[in-house]
């Protein structure tokens, strides 16, 4: 188990590693900043003197060297527009953005814990195609056309909650609404095709040979095992659940690194841009190395493979 | 299950029906026109008539345009962008999986490496990422779309690779001094298409939303263009007096996304997802 959980971090930092990588030629093809950075009448020697300020005079080698070293101190350059750190202006941010993707997790995985198992309980066979109808439904619904839909149903009509910004409880309700249904369309039918596969087992037909109830059978049973590819998923999802925070922070204008990083764009900010994309893949990959782990300890025959 | 199959099969060839219409039939018709701007007709409702007594079928939008005609107009886009993305991803995806595949050793460490971080990076903050640097734009975003989808065809047909480079089909030709080009080509790459498709039509669905979802951010498909996304996000101003802006695009990417994703799910063996878990491991 400790060779498993060095080997995944190990991993995980070359993940970084690549990560730090990438961005930095993504901002070398940016070209040089320091056209966004000078007045349009600078002179020739101006614009020397503030290459060599930003080491832009200096080999590829040396300066993703810099880059690197930088990186790792947490040193994103400054904000092109507001002057303060790019990092700072990003982990100002990251809570919020925690907060709605967490709750929006977590809610997700209870609602789906809950109306997965009921579904399987109930013997109705109807009950159980409309609630798969309705999550294939909101799968088909991208998150911008959901998120408008519940500000037009609970905010403008009905006028019961803000459909802006962050603060209250009561702000957080229709943006992981948004995303958590999305999680839970998504949890469900895995959920419920992962309980298919396992109701064949001859486990569970040993189980029910001995007089064991349904109910039985399924709590204790089956949902053990129908469990593991769940957390794999959900593991894998949080990438897809922090890109729709992206999108969900722009809907309710929800002060998010997501929202940063899209006004940043627009501004041309780059470094901003840059440390957003290093934070949010940081807590990514530091997430599924968390699930791994738990994955691995729940599963045996992962971490022996 | 036979009968709940071809049920589900009906309902998608009837959503994606509504939408060729749209996308197909819309632009013959006489009053056609996404780009025209008319203040004086700005913010009609659907059916209402203009003051020259001209009719729109489905309102104007803020600047007077035809909602219809652009709605028509965003959804060629969307296709166009989906269908291009998909074709260039698959294209990559196969290439580097079957390579991956068939010779293992370090190009396949390297190129499942590259799989993996780009898996690192959520794709929606990719896309953004690349975009503010490359520019957007519609053939901009079926590129960058394309380059950036590869890693499921990727991986899919590396492990199909690995289990086809055993069969005896494959190593007879060896034996017989076929070269490994010749191997993938003729032996290995019939053999993962079938599939490949099957995962594409799942992507297509994927790509669309993604591309609506940029362009809801504003960094995709640009204004004077419309876009399904970017149609939402301009309706957004005008949601409590003039909600229909912002749904009927959402109505129309909704019948799409449905259509493919139903179609696509009909095209798997099962209506069984764990197939799915597997192709993500």
């Amino acid at each position: 188990m400790i060779y498993f959980i060095l080997r995944r971090t190990f991993q995980s930092v070359l993940t970084v590693l690549g990560v730090v990588t990438f961005t930095f030629f993504l901002v070398r093809l940016a070209g040089d900043p320091t056209a966004l950075l000078l007045p349009v009448e600078a002179s020739d020697e101006d614009i020397a003197r503030l290459r060599a300020a930003l080491g832009l005079d200096q080999s590829w080698i040396v300066q993703y060297w810099k880059f690197l070293a930088n990186a790792v101190s947490g040193d994103f350059g400054v904000s092109l527009r507001q002057r303060t750190p790019a990092l700072d202006l990003v982990l100002e941010r990251l809570p919020a953005t925690l907060e709605l993707a967490l709750t929006s997790f977590v809610l997700g995985m209870v609602l789906a814990f809950g109306i997965g198992l009921a579904m399987r309980l109930s013997t109705s066979a109807r009950l159980r195609s409309a609630v798969l109808w309705l999550a294939l439904a909101r799968q088909a619904i991208p998150v911008f056309s959901f998120g408008l839909i519940l500000i037009l149903i609970f905010s403008v009509w009905l006028r019961w909650l803000p459909s802006l910004g962050r603060g209250s409880l009561a702000h957080l309700v229709l943006p992981s609404l948004t995303l958590a249904t999305y999680e839970l369309a998504l949890y469900l039918r895995l959920f419920n095709a992962s309980l298919n596969a396992e109701q064949s087992q001859d486990y569970v037909r040993t189980a029910y040979s001995k007089g064991q109830s349904r109910t039985k059978v399924i709590v204790a049973h089956m949902l053990p095992n129908a469990l593991l590819p769940l957390i794999t998923v959900a593991g894998i999802n949080l990438g897809l659940l922090l890109g729709g925070t992206v999108v969900t922070e722009t809907v309710f204008s929800w002060p998010g690194v997501g929202r940063l990083v899209v006004q940043s764009v627009s501004q041309r900010d780059y470094p901003v841009i840059v440390a957003g994309v290093f934070i949010i893949s940081l807590t990514f990959v530091l997430v599924n190395l968390i699930v791994d782990i738990i994955y691995a300890y729940l599963d045996p025959r992962v971490r022996l493979s | 299950m036979r009968s709940g199959l071809s049920a589900s099969l009906a309902l998608a060839l009837i959503l994606l029906f509504v939408v060729l219409i749209l996308v197909a039939v819309v632009p013959l018709l006489p009053g056609y026109d996404p780009f025209s701007q008319n203040l004086a007709s700005s913010l009609l409702t659907p059916g209402e008539a203009s003051i020259e007594g001209q009719l729109y079928l489905l309102g104007s939008d803020a600047l007077g345009r035809d909602v219809l005609s652009r709605l028509a107009l965003a959804g060629r886009i969307s296709l166009f962008i989906g269908f291009s993305a998909v074709a260039l991803s698959l294209a990559i995806g196969v290439v580097l999986g079957l390579i991956a595949g068939f010779f293992r050793g370090w190009i396949e460490n390297l190129i499942m490496g590259i799989a993996d971080l780009q898996l690192s990076i959520p794709r929606v903050l990719l896309l953004i990422a690349i975009a503010a640097i490359v520019g957007t734009g519609v053939l901009n975003l079926a590129i960058l779309l394309g380059l950036t989808s590869w890693v499921v065809y990727g991986r899919v047909a590396r492990a199909m690779a690995l289990s086809l480079r055993e069969r005896e089909f494959v190593l007879s030709a060896t034996t017989q001094g076929a070269t490994s080009a010749w191997n993938i080509r003729k032996h290995l790459l019939p053999n993962v298409l079938p599939q490949m498709l099957i995962v594409g039509s799942y992507e297509l669905g994927q790509i669309i939303v993604l591309e609506a979802s940029l362009s809801y951010l504003g960094l995709g498909v640009q204004p004077p263009m419309p876009s399904w996304g970017l149609m939402v996000s301009e309706g957004q101003t005008y949601l409590e007096l003039d909600p229909w802006l912002s749904l009927l695009p959402s109505v129309a990417l909704f019948m799409l996304v449905a259509g493919v994703q139903i179609l696509s799910q009909s095209l798997t063996a099962e209506n069984d997802m764990s197939a799915e878990i597997v192709k993500v491991q």
